[in-house]
C-alpha cells in the first residue's frame, strides 16, 4: 500500500516534500486534484494519481493550468475539497481565472499549490509566485519543513472553508524534492456528496450563483473578499506555523520563510559564538502578515535580516508595516535584498546567509556569491563524473529533428530562424540542438511569436519563420496561437515535436494520448485532426527519416504564404514503451571510418554528438558506447562514409 | 596550388558572393549542401586543407598550373582558350531529332561516348517539375530527355561527387565554364591523395555568359503566371532578338532579355570564361544559323572522340566561316576582359602577402595582354 494511504496515526515516515503535500491533502479528505506537469511540482499529482482508485479521488492532468484551476474550482463549488498544483509559471497561465475566483470565493476547501524554482534549475525563469497572493488578495502559506508541508496543507483546506476562499500554499524546489521525516496524521473516512447549489440569492455565499464581481458594484463581492483576508490575518496572529527561536534579545533578528528557515538555522550554527547573538523568526503565513505578532518580535532587536527566495516579498511587506510602527518604537536597521546584503536572484544557501549575518554582526568571513556554491558542487562533481554539457539523451528524437531543421534552414539560406518553446527541446538553443532556437519564452509563445513575425512581410521581413512545440505544449497553449496565425494569414511553418507524452516532466499523459492521469483509457484528441480542422496543411513524418524530414521542411519553407504544420512523431527514447528496447544494434566499421580526414572530420562525435558515440583517440575512429546507445540508428544515416552500421536488434 | 579549407571557402567564395553554385564542394562531405541553386555550409568544419577548397573554381585557381596539367602548356592568351581545332557541327544521321538546343552536338557526343562505353555515367542537367536539377544517366537513350539548356545555376558537380561515391570511375559531364574548371581541378588530384583515381573521362563544356539562380527564375516565371512545372525548355535566340524564350506545354512566351539579365547570379560577373576552356571539347550556338553548333576541340582525347563520332556519323563537322570565328573570339575576349578587370580592381588576381588569397592566378604578362 502506498505510504500516502497508511492510516496509522503518529507513524513516522520519510517523505519527499511533494509526497508530504499529497499526504496532507489526503488527510484533509481531498476529493479532486488537478494540475499541469512542471518541475518541481509534478510528483504531487503523480502520487495522488497512483492512489486515486483506492482513495476514491478524481485526479486529472489538465490541458493547462487555467483549466486545472477551473476544474478544481468546480469541485469546490460543488462542496468538495480540491487541490490544484502547478509550477510557478503555471500561476501566470491560471491567473486570469484565479483573479475572478478570488472574488467569487469558494465553498469546499480549495488549495492552490504553486512550486517555485529558485535558481531556475528546471525552468527558463525563476518567477516568485508569492506576489500573486497579494495581487489576488488571498492567503499565502509557506511551509518551512517536511512536517509542515503535510500539516499546513491539511490546515489550508480548513482555512479555505473558514474564509470561503482558496488558499495558496507555496513550495520551492528544495522543499518539494528533498525528503524528511514526517509524522502521519489520520485519514478521514466517508465521501462528500457533490452538489452545486445555485438557486439562492445572488450574493448568498452558500447557495447563490458563483459570479466574481457584479459590474460597477465592487462594494459587494470585492469588499467581501477583503473581509476574508482580514479574517485570515486575525487567524495568522496566533498560527503555530509562525514562531521564534533564539535569545530573548537578539542582536540580529532573522525573518525567514519556507526552506530558508532551515538554511538560516544552519547559518546560525556555522557562525558559532557570533550565531548566539542571532534569533530566527520563522514565518509560515506570509500574506496577509500578522502585524501584531511581527511587531512584538521585531521590537526585540535593532537589526533585522530578511532571508527568502527569490524576491524581497516578505521583506517589503514587513517594511510596509514597519512604516506604521516608527512612532514610539524608533527606527531599526533592515537588511535584505533591498540593502544589497543578500542577492535577489538564484537560490539561497547557508553560506550566503552566514556571510550576510557576518556583515551585519561585523564578523569577518570569507565572501560568498551564489555562484561559488555551484562552483564548489561542480568541483566536487568533477572528480566523480565526466564533464558533460547540456545534451539530448541518446536516441532522442529531438536531436534528429533539429539536425533536419538546422540543415533545412542553412540550405534555405535566407536567415530563417526557429521560435522555441518549453520542453526538453528548449535545449536546442544550445549546441546539442545545433543552436537552432532563437527565441524562448513561455509555453505556446513559440507559435505566438512566429505568428507575429509571420505578419511582417508588409514591412520587408523575408526570413522564413519556424516555430517548434512539443505535443503537450501544443495542447497547453499553442492551439490559440496557431488559430490566430491561420486567421491572420501569417507565414510560418510550425513543427510539432510529438514524442508521445509530457516527456520532460516524466511522461504524464496529455489529451493526445489514449490514457488519463488515473491510467484509465481516454479518447485521444489527434493533433493532426486539430491542425487540419483549422485549415492548416499538415504533414506527418518520422524525424528518424532525416532526408524525408529535411525535404518536407524545405518544401514548406519554399511556400511563401500561409501557415503549415509538420508533425515529427517519434516516441521519447526514455518513454516506458521504448526504454531499454533498442531497435538496432549499432557498430562502427573501423576500416571505413574516415575520422578526422577530409570528407568527414568526425561529424558524428564533433557535430551530431549523441552520447552513445565516442571518439577513440588512440585508434582515431568513432565508436559506439554499447551501454549508452539507445539503438535508434540515426547516426548510421549521418555517417558520410557508411562506416556506422545498424542491424535489427534481436 | 594554394589550398585551404572550408573556413576560407566560406569567407572567400560563399559569403563574398563569388559562389557559382557549381556543386564542387557539395556531397564530397556532409558539410556543404545545395538548394535552389545556392550552396550553403550546414555545419562548421575545421579542416585546414580540404577538397571543397581544392575543387572550387573561384578559390585560388592557378590557371597556368591547371592548363599545364590539362593541356601540357601554361594558360593561353587566346580568347577561346587552349584548343586544337574549331568546327561548325551538328548531330549526324545516327541521331534522331529531339528537343535540341541548336545543333544537337552535345547529345550526339554524349550518346556516342555512352554507347561505346567510353564513359559509364554522365552527369548533366535535367528538369524535375520544371526546375533544373542535376541528373546522372547511364544509358544512351536517357540523353535525349535532358537535351536542353537550363540557363540556371545547377550543382552538376555535386552529382559528379555522388557518382564517384557510388563507384563510377569513367564519368562524363556536360559542364558550364565554372563547372568545367571544377571538373578539371578534380581531375588533377589537387590534394595529392594517395588513393586518388581520376574519375572523369570526358568533359563537354558549354558556352555560357550568365546563369540565373533558381529562386530568381521561379519568381520570374510565377510573376508572369507561368507554371514552372510546365516548362519544357528556355532559349535565347541570337541578337538582335533581345528576348528570353520560354516554351511551356501551353505555348511560347517571351521575356525581354534585359529583365532576365538583371536577375543574373552576381557570381557570373567574375567569370572570365565564356567557352569552357578546361573541357575536352566545348560546344555553343552558331549565331545566325539555327540547327548548328560551334565545336571547340581542346584535348587530344577530345579530338579522338570527335573524329570517331564523325566517322560513325554521330556528328557532322564543317569548317567555321572566318567571320563566325571572329565573332566568337570577340565575344569571348570581351567577357574575359570585363571579368579580369573587375577581379584585378578588387584585388582578387595574383594576390600576394601573408593570409591574402586570390580568386585566380596567372602570369602577369598574359594578364596584361588579356585586359590590355
Amino acid at each position: 500500500m502506498s505510504l500516502l494511504l497508511k492510516n496509522k496515526e503518529g507513524d513516522k515516515r520519510l517523505l519527499m516534500g511533494n509526497e508530504a503535500i499529497a499526504r496532507g491533502a489526503i488527510e484533509a479528505g481531498l476529493a479532486v486534484a488537478t494540475g499541469y506537469p512542471g518541475t518541481p511540482s509534478s510528483e504531487i499529482i503523480e502520487n495522488l494519481s497512483r492512489i486515486s482508485r483506492q482513495a476514491g479521488i478524481y485526479v486529472e492532468w489538465s490541458v493547462n493550468e487555467k483549466v486545472a484551476a477551473e476544474a478544481a474550482a468546480a469541485a469546490s463549488f460543488a462542496g468538495l475539497r480540491s487541490l490544484c498544483v502547478m509550477k510557478q509559471n503555471g500561476v501566470n497561465v491560471a491567473s486570469d481565472f484565479l483573479l475572478h475566483l478570488a472574488e467569487s470565493g469558494t465553498r469546499g476547501g480549495m488549495v492552490l499549490v504553486p512550486c517555485d524554482d529558485p535558481g531556475a534549475l528546471s525552468s527558463v525563469n525563476e518567477g516568485d509566485a508569492r506576489f500573486f497572493a497579494r495581487m489576488l488578495e488571498v492567503p499565502l502559506l509557506e511551509p518551512g519543513d517536511f512536517q509542515e508541508a503535510k500539516d499546513m496543507t491539511r490546515w489550508a483546506f480548513a482555512l479555505s472553508e473558514e474564509i470561503r476562499n482558496f488558499v495558496v500554499l507555496r513550495s520551492v524546489t528544495r522543499l518539494s524534492h528533498a525528503s524528511g521525516m514526517v509524522s502521519l496524521g489520520k485519514i478521514p473516512r466517508g465521501r462528500t456528496q457533490a452538489q452545486f447549489r445555485h438557486a439562492g440569492a445572488l450574493l448568498d455565499p452558500e447557495s447563490g450563483p458563483m459570479i466574481s464581481c457584479l459590474p460597477g458594484a465592487p462594494q459587494f463581492t470585492h469588499r467581501r473578499q477583503q473581509d476574508k483576508i482580514r479574517t485570515a490575518r486575525e487567524i495568522f496572529e496566533t498560527s503555530p506555523f509562525n514562531y521564534y527561536e533564539g535569545p530573548r534579545r537578539p542582536e540580529v533578528l532573522i525573518v525567514a520563510s519556507s526552506i530558508c528557515s532551515l538554511y538560516s538555522r544552519e547559518a546560525i550554527a556555522m557562525l558559532g559564538k557570533a550565531g548566539k547573538k542571532c534569533g530566527l523568526l520563522k514565518m509560515g503565513t506570509t500574506w496577509p502578515l500578522p502585524e501584531k505578532f511581527l511587531q512584538k518580535h521585531l521590537s526585540s532587536a535593532e537589526k533585522i535580516v530578511f532571508v527568502e527566495e527569490v524576491l524581497p516579498f516578505l521583506e517589503e511587506n514587513v517594511l510596509m508595516l514597519a512604516g506604521r510602527w516608527t512612532r514610539g518604537k524608533g527606527p531599526k536597521s533592515y537588511y535584505g535584498k533591498n540593502s544589497g546584503t543578500l542577492p535577489s536572484y538564484g537560490e539561497m544557501n547557508p553560506d550566503l546567509i552566514a556571510e550576510a549575518l557576518g556583515k551585519v554582526l561585523a564578523v569577518r568571513r570569507r565572501p560568498v556569491r551564489p555562484e561559488s556554491f555551484a562552483a564548489k558542487a561542480g568541483a566536487f562533481a568533477d572528480n566523480a563524473a565526466p564533464r558533460r554539457e547540456l545534451t539530448f539523451c541518446p536516441g532522442c528524437p529531438h536531436r534528429a529533428s533539429f539536425w533536419s531543421i538546422h540543415s533545412a534552414l542553412k540550405l534555405d539560406g535566407r536567415e530563417g530562424f526557429v521560435c522555441g518553446d518549453i520542453g526538453c527541446y528548449t535545449l536546442a538553443a544550445f549546441p546539442t540542438g545545433f543552436n537552432s532556437l532563437r527565441t524562448v519564452h513561455s509555453m505556446g509563445s513559440g507559435a505566438g511569436l512566429a505568428g507575429g513575425f509571420g505578419r511582417l512581410r508588409a514591412f520587408g521581413l523575408r526570413q522564413p519563420i519556424l516555430a517548434v512545440c512539443g505535443d503537450s505544449t501544443f495542447f497547453h497553449a499553442a492551439v490559440p496561437a496557431l488559430i490566430n496565425a491561420v486567421h491572420h494569414q501569417a507565414d510560418l511553418t510550425m513543427v510539432i515535436l510529438d514524442n508521445r507524452g509530457t516527456a520532460m516532466t516524466g511522461f504524464q499523459p496529455h489529451p493526445g494520448l489514449p490514457v488519463n492521469a488515473m491510467q484509465e483509457s481516454a479518447p485521444p484528441v489527434e493533433i493532426e485532426n486539430i491542425c487540419r480542422g483549422i485549415g492548416v496543411e499538415t504533414e506527418i513524418r518520422d524525424p528518424f527519416d532525416l532526408k524525408g524530414t529535411r525535404d518536407a521542411l524545405l518544401s514548406f519553407l519554399e511556400k511563401k504564404e500561409g501557415a503549415r504544420v509538420l508533425i515529427l512523431r517519434q516516441a521519447c527514447s526514455l518513454s516506458p514503451e521504448k526504454k531499454k528496447k533498442n531497435s538496432f544494434k549499432v557498430r562502427v566499421d573501423e576500416n571505413a571510418c574516415r575520422g578526422e580526414r577530409c570528407g568527414c572530420n568526425r561529424l558524428c562525435t564533433r557535430i551530431f554528438r549523441c552520447p552513445g558515440l565516442y571518439w577513440d583517440n588512440r585508434k582515431q575512429v568513432a565508436r559506439i558506447d554499447d551501454v549508452v546507445c539507445a539503438g535508434c540508428g540515426v547516426c548510421a544515416s549521418i555517417c558520410p562514409a557508411g562506416a556506422i552500421l545498424k542491424e535489427d536488434a534481436v | 596550388m594554394n589550398i585551404f579549407g572550408p573556413k576560407e571557402l566560406m569567407e572567400d567564395v560563399i559569403l563574398a558572393g563569388r559562389c557559382t553554385g557549381c556543386g564542387a564542394c557539395v556531397d564530397i562531405c556532409p558539410y556543404f549542401g545545395s538548394h535552389m541553386g545556392k550552396t550553403a555550409m550546414l555545419f562548421p568544419c575545421t579542416i585546414a586543407r580540404g577538397r571543397c577548397f581544392a575543387s572550387c573554381p573561384r578559390a585560388e585557381v592557378d590557371l597556368d598550373l591547371l592548363s599545364e596539367k590539362t593541356f601540357g602548356a601554361p594558360y593561353a592568351e587566346v580568347p577561346v582558350g587552349s584548343h586544337r581545332k574549331i568546327f561548325v557541327s551538328r548531330s549526324g544521321a545516327r541521331i534522331g531529332n529531339a528537343n535540341y538546343q541548336a545543333g544537337g552536338t552535345v547529345s550526339a557526343l554524349l550518346s556516342f561516348v555512352l554507347e561505346k562505353g567510353i564513359i559509364d555515367a554522365a552527369v548533366l542537367v535535367d528538369r524535375q517539375e520544371g526546375l533544373p536539377r542535376p541528373r546522372r544517366i547511364t544509358e544512351p537513350q536517357e540523353v535525349l530527355s535532358c537535351a536542353s539548356s537550363s540557363f540556371a545555376a545547377v550543382p552538376v558537380i555535386s552529382e559528379l561527387n555522388r557518382a564517384v561515391r557510388d563507384g563510377y570511375r569513367r564519368i562524363g559531364t556536360v559542364a558550364t565554364p565554372c563547372q568545367a574548371v571544377a571538373a578539371a581541378l578534380i581531375r588533377i588530384n589537387p590534394l595529392n591523395e594517395d588513393e586518388f583515381i581520376n574519375p572523369l573521362s570526358f568533359i563537354i563544356g558549354l558556352f555560357c555568359t550568365w546563369a540565373l539562380d533558381l529562386r530568381s527564375m521561379t519568381a520570374l516565371f510565377s510573376g508572369r503566371g507561368l507554371d514552372l512545372r510546365s516548362v519544357i525548355r528556355c532559349d535565347v535566340p541570337p541578337p538582335p532578338a533581345e528576348k528570353f524564350e520560354i516554351v511551356t506545354g501551353g505555348g511560347k512566351h517571351d521575356i525581354p532579355l534585359q529583365e532576365v539579365r538583371d536577375l543574373t547570379s552576381p557570381a557570373c560577373a567574375w567569370c572570365p570564361d565564356m567557352t569552357s576552356e578546361f573541357a575536352d571539347v566545348s560546344v555553343g550556338m552558331l549565331e545566325g544559323s539555327a540547327g548548328k553548333n560551334i565545336l571547340i576541340i581542346r584535348t587530344p582525347f577530345g579530338e579522338e572522340i570527335a573524329e570517331k563520332a564523325r566517322e560513325e556519323r554521330y556528328i557532322v563537322l564543317d569548317e567555321i566561316p572566318p567571320e563566325q570565328l571572329r565573332n566568337l573570339e570577340r565575344a569571348a575576349a570581351a567577357k574575359k576582359r570585363r571579368a579580369l578587370l573587375k577581379l584585378k580592381k578588387e584585388g582578387l588576381l595574383n594576390t600576394a602577402g601573408k593570409g591574402k588569397r586570390a580568386c585566380f592566378r596567372l602570369r602577369p604578362e598574359i594578364l596584361e595582354k588579356l585586359i590590355g
